[in-house]
């Protein structure tokens, strides 16, 4: 009885917490379909249909995904590489550790700010370009910041979520990875052996919980999609804001079907993590 | 004899390119936050001013201020409606406790942007938006979901035995909460306040929807400056923003160094 009560207090509290989210999902579905919110128009599906048959709304939810799969990839693969290459107590190690992890608490809009002073075509790189010989102009610089492809963006949430996923690869490879590696090696692994079968896997299993916690803030980030992604196609969070404060009313309630699918993809990437996690633990 | 030497030599190439990498954006904001003409080509400023600086007696010192009162209430809110939740849910098992840290991890991974235009409806209904408190309420949203995921964690592994001494004591669940169980999580609970304290100082689209423009946060100052262009203004205040985070960085390595505690 006392087992049953604590059951329900804690799927409560849970509850409560994602209250305010679950409200928001209902409220937007309610407005999506017309029956509430700005630019009311009675129920109906249409406007649904409109959002979703609009290429502009895929092209936003693809340039996100992408976008954020393209950061993910290259900070996890920074992340693994200096995690191996340092993992020893030395000085040089210790500071290695250090200055990746430095960069962690520095916020999103922080990031995306030094993104454009850098990495725009009259920004600090393009100076250099042109003291060094390599560029005659800023029209010559690579255009990163505003293009198309969200290089810059990609570059700059990449070089912000790095420190976040070395700081769980240091620690994997400090707690799990030394009693396991060991382990393979008494029973006769190779140091090749050991590293392709025990120390790649239990790396790729422990970081993916990370990596999907990654994935789901890059595609989020509104402030950095804001400053550093161009007009077309443009990241779902900044496309979602943009149709919210449309002047043309009905427009407006379009923001309700796009939060729906941007909530859609949290959700998802929030039972993936539950899931990759517990397969972690399991597997630890 | 020569790997190891190529190893060596890699790795320091790898250490340089760490120390580039993590000081080039304060390099960059620093100069820019001091820079009086600055024009394409020159790579170092012709000029030097503090006009950007000054605004800490102006437009950015207002917005530190808010930034802190805000955060900091945050930081409260978050912590007490996280221990609770948190503690709860790590009474559960199984799939019990799967479904409940998920809930809770909701409102974390939902887009700012979602939760705020899904939720800025009610604020408007109960007329909280454009007010310090209704910002304070949205950004407890997700802060609140990642103290309960905080002290989930905390409740799974800590030893909460002397708890039941105190009861058999006499003492009753206020006392034991207030004379026990509070101060011997001291450190978690300065952590978790501090993850508020976080969320709320980086954020943006849940102050730009709920705030209305009324309340001037310093990231919506800086966010304000980049979109006018004003890039020494933007640098000073993006500085601004660093300043707590890297306080809190820096106790926790303080903290680590000391407990030799490895964070997971």
């Amino acid at each position: 009885m006392r087992a049953r009560g604590r059951a329900t207090i804690g799927l409560v509290a849970g509850g409560l917490v994602a209250a305010p989210v679950l409200i928001g999902i209902a409220y937007a579905g309610l407005a999506a379909v017309g029956l509430a919110g700005v630019g009311r128009a009675g129920a109906g599906g249409g406007r649904v249909f409109r959002v979703l048959g609009d290429p502009e709304s895929w092209e936003a939810v693809w340039w996100s995904v992408r976008t954020a799969a393209a950061a993910t990839a290259i900070a996890a693969v920074a992340a693994v590489g200096v995690g191996l290459a340092f993992r020893g107590q030395a000085r040089g190690h210790r500071a290695a550790h250090l200055l990746s992890v430095l960069p962690l608490p520095i916020p999103h809009l922080v990031a995306a700010a030094a993104g454009v002073l850098l990495l725009s075509q009259s920004g600090v790189l393009a100076r250099l370009a042109y003291a060094v010989g390599l560029i005659n102009g800023p029209a010559q610089m690579p255009l990163v910041v505003g293009d198309p492809a969200g290089v810059g963006f990609v570059l700059t949430l990449a070089w912000k979520e790095f420190p976040f996923l070395a700081l769980v690869t240091f620690s994997l490879l400090a707690t799990r990875g030394p009693a396991m590696e060991e382990a393979a090696r008494t029973l006769g692994a190779t140091p090749r052996q050991t590293f392709r079968r025990v120390t790649m896997p239990m790396l790729s299993r422990g970081l993916l919980p990370a990596i999907i916690v990654v994935f789901i803030v890059i595609a989020g980030s509104y402030e950095a999609g804001a400053l550093l992604s161009g007009s077309h196609p443009q990241p779902l969070p900044v496309l979602t804001y943009e149709r919210y404060l449309d002047v043309d009313l009905s427009r407006r309630g379009d923001a309700y079907a796009l939060t729906l699918l941007g909530l859609v993809i949290g959700v998802t990437a929030v039972a993936l993590h539950e899931w990759a996690r517990a397969w972690s633990d399991d597997g630890g | 004899m020569g790997v190891s030497r190529a190893n060596a030599a890699s790795r320091a190439v790898l250490l340089a390119a760490l120390t580039v990498s993590a000081g080039t954006p304060f390099v960059v904001l620093g100069v820019t936050s001091a820079a009086g003409s600055w024009f394409f080509p020159a790579v170092w400023p012709a000029s030097w001013t503090g006009d950007a600086w000054a605004l800490l007696a102006g437009s950015l010192g207002s917005a530190t201020w808010a930034s802190t009162a805000i955060a900091t209430s945050t930081a409260a809110l978050s912590c007490l409606v996280g221990w609770p939740t948190g503690r709860a849910i790590a009474a559960l098992s199984g799939w019990r406790r799967h479904l409940a840290a998920a809930l809770a991890f909701l409102p974390v991974a939902a887009p700012a942007i979602a939760v705020g235009i899904g939720a800025q409806y009610f604020f408007l209904r109960v007329g909280l938006a454009g007010t310090w408190a209704g910002v304070v309420l949205a950004h407890a949203i997700p802060a609140s979901g990642l103290a309960s995921l905080y002290f989930l964690s905390v409740f799974l592994t800590v030893d909460l035995r002397m708890e039941d001494e105190a009861r058999s004591l006499g003492a009753g669940p206020w006392l034991v909460l207030a004379r026990v169980t509070v101060p011997a999580l001291r450190r978690q609970v300065a952590e978790a306040a501090a993850l508020g304290f976080l969320v709320s100082w980086s954020q943006v689209p849940l102050t730009l929807l709920v705030g209305g423009g009324t309340v001037r946060t310093l990231p919506i100052q800086v966010f304000s400056y980049l979109h006018a262009g004003e890039e020494r203004y933007a640098a000073a205040g993006a500085l601004l923003l660093v300043v707590p985070p890297m306080l809190v960085l820096g106790a926790a390595v303080f903290a680590t160094g000391r407990t030799e505690v490895v964070t997971a």
